[in-house]
């Protein structure tokens, strides 16, 4: 699948911020796309899920309010979370 | 990521949102400041300035090998608080509740509200609820609790890392030895928290007595049940939100 410029920009800084709090390793079995889940597929710890999301609010600034879009998701949705659903999310407000 | 140097350790700290300031602690071991980013936090930053960070030896704060008493973990809080001319709230899961109900004893003045959450009494019982804790390296995922042991049967990457984080505090650190000689709380200690107190507890937890025994000899408290174990900020999510949402919004001079 081909993504669209702006949907593979924002997949290559959640990607490189991603490697930034886990490590490397974290891609071994291979490159994000956008159905990689973080709980099941990367296993992310929860803290370092914390930390991914500091360096995006970081690096999109406030309009990505990432705090107020998980306070609407159940704990549920959020262990499902994609990275699909995050470029989505990041993509709607850039 | 945001890191501040309180009371000699380096504490990863999180601030969410603008408004009177309220400080939440999380609980040991498989703690952190996540607990309560992914529950409560952001409803709570819609009206408050929330400050969340890691406890000495948790998340990506530094783990030093000793002070993990509730009188240097309050300290750590009141370096981290610091000097401000407001008195702050303070939410506190299990044995983050112990630590801030330790901070609303020694400086009761800086305290306006505080909410405790399955705090466990008397302290030392922690370890004992625990039993993974002294089960050994080699039977800790055996003697986890059963939830737990199941999320992380199938897992790898975390499993190993939830691992390498319940050994190294049990083994290379004294926060067992911390948690054990943790004196008892009684009425006396307790008559000095003069912050009107919430303390919610799960209805299925083995801390319940600890909640009917603050609510009874804190000198203005109520106990609130919630359908839940100890993980209550994960059993009841959305009921506790709302409890600490209403606990802080109350004015006056509490």
């Amino acid at each position: 699948m081909t993504l669209d410029p702006a949907t593979a920009a924002i997949l290559a800084t959640v990607e490189r911020l991603v490697i930034e709090v886990a490590g490397d390793e974290i891609t071994l079995a291979g490159p994000l796309t956008l159905t990689t889940s973080f709980n099941a597929d990367l296993e992310l710890e929860s803290i370092e899920f914390v930390a991914l999301a500091e360096q995006l609010q970081a690096h999109y600034g406030a309009q990505v309010d990432f705090v107020g879009w998980i306070s609407t998701k159940q704990l549920d949705e959020i262990i499902a979370l994609t990275v699909g659903d995050l470029v989505t999310f990041i993509a709607a407000r850039t | 990521m945001s890191f501040t140097t309180a009371n000699g350790v380096r504490l990863h700290t999180t601030a969410l949102g603008a408004g009177p300031p309220v400080v939440m602690l999380h609980g040991l071991l498989i703690g952190s400041l996540a607990s309560w980013y992914f529950t409560a936090a952001p409803a709570l930053a819609r009206t408050h300035a929330v400050q969340l960070y890691d406890l000495r030896g948790h998340g990506l704060s530094d783990r030093p090998v000793d002070g993990y008493d509730t009188a240097t973990m309050a300290a750590d809080l009141a370096a981290l608080i610091g000097d401000r001319p407001e008195r702050v709230d303070l939410v506190g899961h299990s044995y983050g509740a112990l630590v801030a109900l330790a901070f609303a004893r020694a400086h009761p003045d800086r305290v306006r509200r505080l909410a405790l959450v399955e705090a466990p009494l008397p302290p030392a019982t922690f370890a004992d609820e625990h039993g993974f804790l002294t089960a050994g390296p080699d039977h800790m995922i055996a003697a986890l609790p059963p939830g737990l042991r199941e999320a992380i049967a199938g897992g790898r990457r975390q499993a190993a890392r939830l691992l390498a984080t319940l050994r190294a505090l049990a083994y290379e650190t004294t926060l067992l030895a911390d948690l054990r000689a943790e004196p008892d709380l009684d009425a006396a200690a307790l008559a000095a928290v003069t912050a009107p107190t919430l303390c919610v507890y799960g209805d299925r937890s083995s801390c319940r007595p600890a909640g009917e025994r603050l609510a009874a000899q804190l000198p203005d408290a109520r106990l609130a049940l919630l359908p839940g174990g100890h993980y209550l900020h994960l059993d009841a999510k959305d009921a506790l939100t709302a409890l600490l949402v209403e606990h802080l919004a109350e004015h006056g001079d509490g």
